[in-house]
């Protein structure tokens, strides 16, 4: 075998950490990469559903063969879309009930209202 | 995704390869408008608010924005995520062209034996510090890196890279850009018919391209400093039968002729150079321009027309994406460096297009023939896509 190429950084410099505890970077980036393991295990299942509904048989050459047309790759992108909306929805609706702290401040006097015997 | 147009110097992905690209390109989008579309929100709903009250004034500049946006977890997630993704991105494509390699030389090699364009080597360029010191944009190995003799592999890279980076919305050869500064220059200068044309750090080409379509009886020159990606850029060209002729040349020191160009331009090269590189290029672009020529630089908008939020938002990318030179570049007056340079105030024009493919083709056409227009918002903030450019008639 002849002596594959590497592609590796050679001057990126130190990766900035975003949070205080630079393992919660790490661990969002672990939560990236399996989404992306996990979409890609989904696509594969799809073609080998495509596969089956087309010729009701199949083998590893047609899997690894298969490309998705234009539709088929259309509908993948719906669904990966929702499943990213789901999975990373927290994030997201932070964005919705944005609350200012002047309001969280009305929220406990409310709990301390609710609470009055 | 939209496919990618094929060419023979594209590299062939398995099937769990392209599911991931186009998984991560789906990422991308959903961080930048979904994630990132919240920036602002919680800049004016919590992060501005607090620093009044600390600070007892509004946040002043882009800096004060971004220590307290830097500082909320919202943002802090999102960067996080920006940060990942565009690793992701490479990651996806690394593998297959590390497999590919060998035979991508070869393939590019036999593209160069019956061009319709040529190919100029010179080991003498040397990389730039400004190219060797870091890897722009994450991408590892930077334009620069050599392996082995005749190697296209960085090339390969960047052109898949950007493709998945954008999503495809650069149109299926990646020149959006290009397209709407061709197409723009023929509809606003119907007199402008140039015979000879520069492009300057043209990386793949992406973007120089599309003028073999618009001017096609001009003659197509391009450079770089870095000689895998003018390989590929002339096997890619070669590939879709477009001739163009294909430089190793740093910009800051030209090889060409004094006044031998009708038009010279780049496409987002300023801002990852150096401020001295961009004067010394700025000197050489009109040294080569014929008189009455044009020169044209399509750039990043300058955050001294932004709203500090804006700014910090742009320049996100310096901070966090390996763009050392970014923030400094987008706070340059350009019009001034053009003066300083020697050109006339009264021969400056700026370009504001919207992007070919975004835009029905009247809007494009009255932006094109109108008086210069000014958008609120540029680029990737605005609601459609504009491109910007800064311009001197020699
Ligand atoms: C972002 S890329 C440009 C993209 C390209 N114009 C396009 O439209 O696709 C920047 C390129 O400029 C090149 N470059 C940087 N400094 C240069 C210089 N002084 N002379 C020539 N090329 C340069 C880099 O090698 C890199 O390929």
């Amino acid at each position: 075998m002849s002596d594959k190429i590497k592609i590796t950084p050679v001057n990126r410099g130190k990766r900035p950490a975003f949070f205080d505890d630079p393992a919660i970077d790490q661990l969002m980036a672990i939560v990236m990469s399996m989404s992306a393991e996990m979409s890609v295990l989904y696509d594969r299942v799809d073609t080998i559903e495509r596969l089956l509904d087309n010729k009701g048989t199949l083998s590893r050459d047609d899997i690894e063969a298969f490309r998705p047309d234009q539709d088929t790759e259309d509908e993948r992108n719906v669904r990966r879309n929702e499943y990213i909306a789901r999975l990373f929805r927290i994030i997201h609706e932070e964005r919705e009930s944005l609350v200012s702290h002047d309001k969280m401040d009305e929220y406990n006097e409310l709990m301390d209202e609710l609470a009055k015997p | 995704m939209a496919p990618q147009a094929h060419h023979d110097l594209m590299v062939d992905t398995t099937h769990d390869e392209h599911a991931l690209q186009s998984y991560v390109s789906n990422l991308r989008m959903y961080i930048l408008n979904e994630i990132g579309g919240g920036l602002s929100s919680v800049y004016e709903g919590r992060v501005k608010p607090a620093f009044e009250k600390r600070a007892g004034h509004a946040p002043q500049d882009e800096h004060d924005v971004r220590h307290a946006m830097m500082a909320d977890p919202y943002c802090r997630t999102w960067s996080t995520m920006m940060r990942s993704c565009q690793e992701m991105i490479w990651d996806s494509i690394i593998p297959s062209i590390e497999r590919a390699q060998p035979e991508l030389n070869i393939e590019a090699t036999r593209l160069a034996e019956h061009p319709k364009g040529s190919m100029t080597l010179d080991p003498n360029v040397k990389i730039p510090r400004y190219v060797s010191a870091s890897d722009i944009h994450l991408m590892p190995g930077n334009y620069h890196s050599e392996r082995g003799a005749n190697d296209v592999s960085q090339g390969a890279l960047y052109d898949r890279g950007v493709y998945v980076y954008a999503a495809g919305n650069g149109g299926p050869y990646g020149d959006s850009i290009g397209r709407s500064l061709a197409q723009h220059l023929k509809i606003r200068f119907p007199d402008l018919q140039p015979e000879r044309i520069l492009d300057v750090g043209c990386t793949v080409g992406h973007n120089v391209m599309p003028f073999v379509d618009v001017y096609p009886d001009a003659d197509i020159h391009a450079i770089d400093v870095s000689a895998p990606v003018i390989r590929y850029a002339h096997g890619r060209a070669e590939s879709f039968g477009k001739p163009m002729h294909l430089h190793q040349m740093n910009g800051e020191r030209m090889t060409f002729e004094d006044e031998s160009f009708d038009l010279v331009m780049s496409v987002v090269t300023f801002h990852e150079t150096s401020h001295t590189a961009m004067k010394n290029i700025i000197a050489e672009c009109k040294r080569v321009l014929k008189p009455g020529g044009l020169m044209i630089h399509m750039e990043l908008p300058r955050t001294a027309e932004m709203d500090p939020f804006d700014a910090f938002y742009i320049d996100w990318d310096s901070y966090y994406n390996n763009e050392p030179f970014y923030q400094a570049f987008t706070s340059t007056d350009m019009k001034a460096a053009y003066m300083d340079a020697g050109f006339k105030e009264e021969n400056y024009i700026e370009v504001m297009t919207p992007d070919i493919y975004a835009a029905p083709f009247d809007t494009f056409e009255a932006a094109a023939s109108g008086p210069e227009t000014k958008a609120k918002r540029y680029g990737r903030l605005g609601e459609s896509i504009h491109w910007t450019g800064w311009g001197a008639w020699k």
